[in-house]
């Protein structure tokens, strides 16, 4: 069992069986509550628990996927430029708009975890929660935060905003395309984003500057803190 | 072009990012590096999408892929978040709702100021 489990194929593999599995669910059901990544985990976790693999047996596999991490995340620069003259007209807004959603978020956050009493380590963990997971473990980790907890923050927030944004639009009545988009953006990320896409080009295009925007932005905002 | 030659001109940005990261006197993550001299080369005209077109999309259309291994590792601290799942959940949800409203008022104001100037 050790000799066969213990090679990177079977993290890799058993990864990708997973996330096919669940993004197959989620195409068909088209529930935001069932995102691929949600489902990805509620497989392998219960998997390795159930055939008493360790963790450090799958991980042989998982680190060569998390190297894509950082690769993932450079090419976000390719969605910026591709939107620099929607950016260039509505410099102004993107700007102002990122900085209040990170600002917000980090004291919002922060707030909330003193409310909760919870410790310096699950604080920092969280603080990042609302940017594309590379910048949120990067913020994370200069802060002293738990990488997998702030991962699975990030991913229910995504989850969260992708559900909620629609909803908060049309109670609160926000009718102009940018301003949705960079919401969806700022509050949830690349998943918010794929929401976003499905409401109109506007929406996502806006909401893929804005990830990035406040992705830099909450890093920037860290440096203060460290 | 070829994909292993995309690979090599993705992967030594990364290179790159690594090192600045490193020379600066401050923490700060080599993926952000990383992008900003992808977004500097692809400004400059030096980089073209076309270079690396398959590679990128590759990793940007699998993008939630490559952090499943990161969110697995949550296993190592069950016995952390067992005790507070509940305030970690309210947490996620009260603070994701304000950043959405607020971003989305910010963003909306500044707009409305711009047009006001524009008339």
């Amino acid at each position: 069992m050790e000799a066969v489990c213990s090679t990177p194929f079977f993290g890799i593999t058993i990864s990708i069986v997973a996330y096919t599995i669940g993004t197959w669910v989620h195409r068909k059901t088209r529930l935001a509550i069932l995102n691929p990544l949600l489902i990805s985990y509620l497989i392998i976790i219960p998997s390795l628990l159930l055939l008493d693999i360790p963790l450090e047996w799958y991980e042989e596999g998982g680190q060569i996927i998390s190297l894509f991490l950082s690769p993932a995340t450079a090419v976000l620069a390719i969605s910026v430029y591709q939107q620099r003259q929607l950016i260039r007209k509505h410099l102004a807004a993107v700007i102002a708009g990122s900085l209040a959603a990170s600002a917000v978020s980090m004291l919002s956050v922060w707030l909330m975890c003193r409310l909760f009493a919870l410790d310096d380590a699950l604080t920092s963990s969280l603080l990042p929660k609302s940017v594309t997971t590379p910048m949120a473990i990067a913020v994370s980790d200069s802060l002293g935060g738990i990488e997998s907890i702030t991962v699975i923050a990030v991913i229910l927030t995504g989850i969260c905003g992708s559900i909620l944004g629609p909803v908060l639009i049309r109670i609160f009545r926000i009718r102009n395309e940018i301003a949705q988009g960079m919401a969806f953006g700022a509050a949830s990320h690349a998943v918010g984003t794929s929401r976003a896409v499905e409401m109109g080009e506007i929406q996502g295009a806006l909401s893929s500057v804005s990830l990035v925007a406040s992705g830099i932005m909450t890093v920037l905002l860290s440096l203060l803190l460290v | 072009m070829n994909i292993l030659r995309q690979i090599a001109i993705i992967f030594s940005i990364c290179l790159a990012g690594e090192a600045v990261s490193q020379l600066l006197p401050f923490p700060f993550p080599s993926a952000i590096s990383a992008m900003l001299i992808m977004l500097a080369a692809l400004a400059s005209g030096i980089l073209k999408v076309d270079h690396i077109k398959q590679k990128s999309d590759f990793l940007l259309s699998n993008m939630a892929f490559f952090f499943i291994p990161a969110g697995v590792g949550v296993m190592r601290y069950f016995d952390t978040v067992a005790p507070i799942w509940l305030p970690l959940l309210v947490i996620i949800i009260a603070t994701t709702v304000i950043v959405f409203l607020t971003t989305a008022l910010v963003v909306s104001l500044v707009l409305r100021l711009e047009r006001g100037e524009a008339e």
